[in-house]
């Protein structure tokens, strides 16, 4: 695996387990934030199932930071979990300033979430966190006073001392914004009530929201027992009691509302209304239910699935040796009944493993809405420092790629949508001289393509500077004055090390390490990165990446003596050539290949196998990743295989060329190309040099 | 064994030799002045490495030779699947390189937590147990891998360390 450099600390496996765990929670949070800031600042009505999982989260947290005995981490979230309590039951009004210290005690986690493993850097986080402690200590104790709004419901008092404090506010907030509050009433039969009520209060929330859900008192026959539900809607009790298809429901007014005119915000009366999911029972912050809900999945480190993998490969391997066993015993006739029996056992084997193969495969995909979240957020956030005026568009969020691979994938596609914001997207003035909208676009797409899978970011930008990028180019030597550079070829330079084309340097990005490091981070993936752009009109930058680090179909092809695997995402197509038909370009030998010159290189000659007597026909293997191909030159097509590309171990980790090497069904150990390396090496290299 | 097993007596004593000589075994692997060798035979002249870096022995299996690497890298091997590079330890040591024979042995090693390794060497002969006082300076070493000679009998095994081995190019 790949280690990003910078980050050298030392981590026991608590700690570990402690940041994974804190990292979900934290996502979590910071999505639930986002979305809360974005109804508050749009004057919306904050859903109030948002602020139920922010302080669930939060109580969540706590419990963790106990658990592992990180005091100051428990103390902050203690008192965040206070005032998201406040927040939750109305004791403290949203558009308070503790609103903001939420967003700022979720970073000082994440901050200190980097720092666990390394004590000095904890504890240097102390006072600051004390600091924000008090803050919101302070914050949490101004309490707003409620009127009693209450005492002129028709309602049973007894009905109302039964509300939890939750419900309670839920019920006044409902009465502020002026809804109906009416009491929905119905009797069920004792054996089945809970799906009876589950049925009932679905349909009643698809009208307006269930404050509470109570057993009624009265004389019901023993078998039955009786419900009410306390329900805020916009509609009357006497549309309610139309609507809903519930013929022995009791619909009884409580309270009749007023027109929804009384708040500030005249909100569009139209708009869909978030749902309000809060189920009374979901909602109440019991400590089972808050510790329930972080365990619905399972981590399970990936080098785990690694194994499990290489334990199927084997499985594979001795399957095979069962089935030649069977052939053998089939072919004797006093044998030939068992081997018949082992021949079923081992078709329905053979069947069994590739269903363990590809669910092993299949726990290893993730989809991609994870790391589009976490770049909505880094949106949001750049949109606010940079003031700059971006629609973030994704699509294909339910693509899935191997977890390995999307890790790795998370720094270049942010630093791709960075660059995008900070350079690409011009100030509005400028965009509206330009005949465009002044809000930005940024769209990312993902989808599938073949067994790759095609990521790309496109802005509506001002697009590539090719003149200035060529002088940044030359003045950094990168190429001469006098080189005479195709468009995609200055396009390309974008990936040079070193390179930035605005003189300024920001925080967010262009700071020289830039558009190298994420080619390089792809590479290493086994993809390729492109770039496209239109001046005036925008830069579409697309990655392209295997979908599965874990087996890949290679083809496997013979040099002389020696066999090589290519992987088949790698494989364009391959040809059988004649070597009259091979022309030369100085030293170059090139093909015609539809009308396009295609560079050649022979396998055996890269790799120094020695020139093998080859006849009069070659296999040409187009090959290339992204935009750029060649013809490697091979004796032999011995076919496609699923390969498992393993590093090879020992003290030379790497050498160019060969990206691993795998094994073959025989034991023998057969070299992977790195066609991405070769690709670029004979692409760039002038020849002889 | 059913035999002594049936006889008591006989038995019991059996049982407690091999107790103490357990024992006496475990003694010595606790005393800190006594070291477990490997020794192995390059060009006719006997070498030891530490046991603790032998992973395992094996026989000599398919090489699948990686270009662009020095010659003393014979290449790859499979070894239940994971793909471990082959040291050529003649080549490394400028002994000159061999075909290999029926006696050729594989001595996987394992120097840090993730470096592993298949060293090749002409034989491997038995694990020494070797006191400190057995140890001498090495006589100069022309690729830096010998660490010490152990003086065994009349002969002297050259220590490699792991290491430099590993590193090391003649």
């Amino acid at each position: 695996m790949a280690t990003r450099g910078g980050r050298s600390r030392s981590e026991s496996k608590a700690d570990q387990e402690f940041v994974s765990e804190s990292e979900e929670i934290l996502e979590r949070m910071r999505e639930d934030y986002a979305n809360l800031d974005d109804q508050r600042a749009s004057g919306a009505e904050v859903d109030p199932d948002l602020v139920n999982r922010l302080f669930r989260s939060a109580h969540s947290f706590k419990a963790l930071a106990g658990m592992f005995g990180l005091e100051s981490i428990q103390d902050l979230a203690h008192h965040l979990e206070d005032i998201l309590d406040g927040l939750r039951l109305g004791r403290l009004p949203l558009d308070s300033p503790c609103v903001a210290l939420i967003d700022e005690a979720i970073h000082t986690f994440a901050n200190l979430l980097e720092s666990i493993g390394d004590a000095e850097a904890v504890a240097a986080f102390n006072a600051p966190v004390q600091e924000l402690s008090r803050r919101i200590r302070a914050a949490a104790t101004q309490t707003t006073a409620g009127g009693d709004e209450l005492a002129s419901l028709n309602i049973d008092a007894a009905l109302l001392r039964a509300l939890t404090e939750y419900e309670e506010h839920r019920l006044r907030e409902n009465i502020r914004r002026g809804r109906h509050i009416m009491l929905v009433s119905s009797t069920f039969e004792i054996m089945s009530f809970d799906e009876g009520l589950s049925v009932l209060s679905d349909s009643i929330r698809a009208m307006g929201e269930v404050l509470s859900t109570l057993p009624a008192p009265g004389d019901t026959p023993e078998s039955q027992i009786r419900f009410s539900l306390l329900v805020a809607s916009d509609l009357s009790d006497a549309e309610m009691r139309e609507r809903l298809e519930f013929p022995d429901a009791e619909v009884i007014s409580v309270r009749i509302g007023a027109a929804p005119a009384a708040t500030a915000a005249p909100v569009e009366a139209a708009a869909p209304e978030p749902a309000p999911l809060a189920d009374a029972a979901a909602a109440s912050p019991s400590e089972l239910e808050s510790l329930r809900s972080i365990s619905e999945t399972v981590r399970v480190d990936i080098r785990k699935l690694d194994e499990l993998m290489n334990l199927v490969g084997e499985l594979v391997i001795q399957r095979a040796a069962i089935g030649e066993l069977a052939v053998r015993l089939v072919a004797q006739s006093k044998t030939a009944q068992i081997g018949a029996d082992l021949s079923k056992i081992h078709k329905s084997l053979d069947r069994k493993l590739k269903g363990i193969q590809a669910a092993v495969l299949e726990v290893r995909m993730v989809p991609m809405r994870q790391v589009f979240e976490k770049i909505s957020r880094v949106v949001r956030a750049l949109k606010r420092d940079l003031h700059k005026d971006v629609r973030l568009e994704v699509s294909g969020a339910h693509t899935e790629l191997d977890k390995l691979i999307v890790e790795e994938l998370v720094d270049p596609l942010m630093h791709i949508v960075r660059n995008a914001i900070d350079h690409a997207i011009e100030p509005p003035e400028e965009r509206h001289a330009a005949g465009k909208p002044s809000q930005g676009c940024i769209q990312i797409d993902a989808f599938q393509r073949g067994n790759h899978v095609v990521i790309s970011v496109a802005d509506d930008g001002r697009g590539i500077d090719r003149a200035a990028l060529l002088a940044r180019a030359q003045a950094l030597g990168l190429v001469t004055a006098s080189a005479d550079l195709s468009d995609r070829e200055v396009l390309n330079l974008i990936f040079s090390p070193g390179l930035s084309t605005q003189t300024r340097v920001s925080e967010t990005s262009g700071r020289g390490v830039g558009m190298d490091v994420v080619r390089e981070n792809v590479m290493a993936l086994g993809g390729a990165v492109d770039v496209e752009s239109i001046p005036g009109q925008g830069t579409t930058i697309s990655m392209t990446l295997p979908i599965t680090l874990a087996i890949i179909q290679s083809l496997i092809v013979g040099v002389g003596s020696q066999r090589f695997a290519i992987p088949i995402n790698a494989v364009h197509e391959t040809l059988l050539i004649d070597s009259r038909e091979i022309q030369r370009s100085e030293n170059r030998e090139i093909l015609n290949l539809r009308g396009e010159a295609l560079l050649l290189r022979h396998l055996a000659r890269e790799f120094a196998l020695g020139d093998a007597a080859a006849g009069d026909k070659q296999f040409a293997v187009i090959v290339g990743l992204g935009e750029q191909r060649i013809g490697l030159l091979v004796d032999r097509l011995e076919g496609q295989q699923d390969t498992v590309i393993k590093p090879i171990q020992g003290p030379i980790k790497n050498v160019r060329g060969i990206a691993g090497a795998t094994e073959l069904g025989d034991r023998d150990a057969v070299l992977v190309v790195d066609i991405a390396s070769l690709v670029e090496d004979a692409l760039s290299r002038r020849e002889g040099a | 064994m059913s035999e002594r097993a049936a006889s008591p007596e006989p038995g019991r004593a059996w049982d407690s030799l091999a107790r103490s000589a357990a024992n006496a075994r475990e003694a010595v692997d606790y005393a800190e002045d006594i070291q477990q060798l490997l020794t192995f035979e390059l060009a006719g002249a006997p070498y030891a490495i530490r046991v603790e870096h032998v992973r395992e022995i094996v026989r000599m299996r398919p090489v699948t030779p990686v270009p662009r690497l020095p010659e003393d890298v014979r290449g790859v091997i499979s070894l239940r699947g994971e793909m471990i590079e082959l040291i050529d330890l003649r080549c490394r040591l400028g002994l000159g390189r061999i075909e290999p024979t029926r006696r050729t042995r594989i001595i996987v090693v394992q120097a840090g937590d993730n470096d592993v390794a298949g060293v090749l060497v002409d034989a491997v002969r038995e694990v020494l147990r070797v006191a400190d006082d057995a140890m001498r300076p090495a006589a100069g070493s022309e690729t830096g891998a010998v660490e010490e000679l152990c003086a065994h009998g009349d002969e002297f095994i050259s220590l490699l360390e792991l290491e430099r081995v590993l590193d090391c190019h003649a």
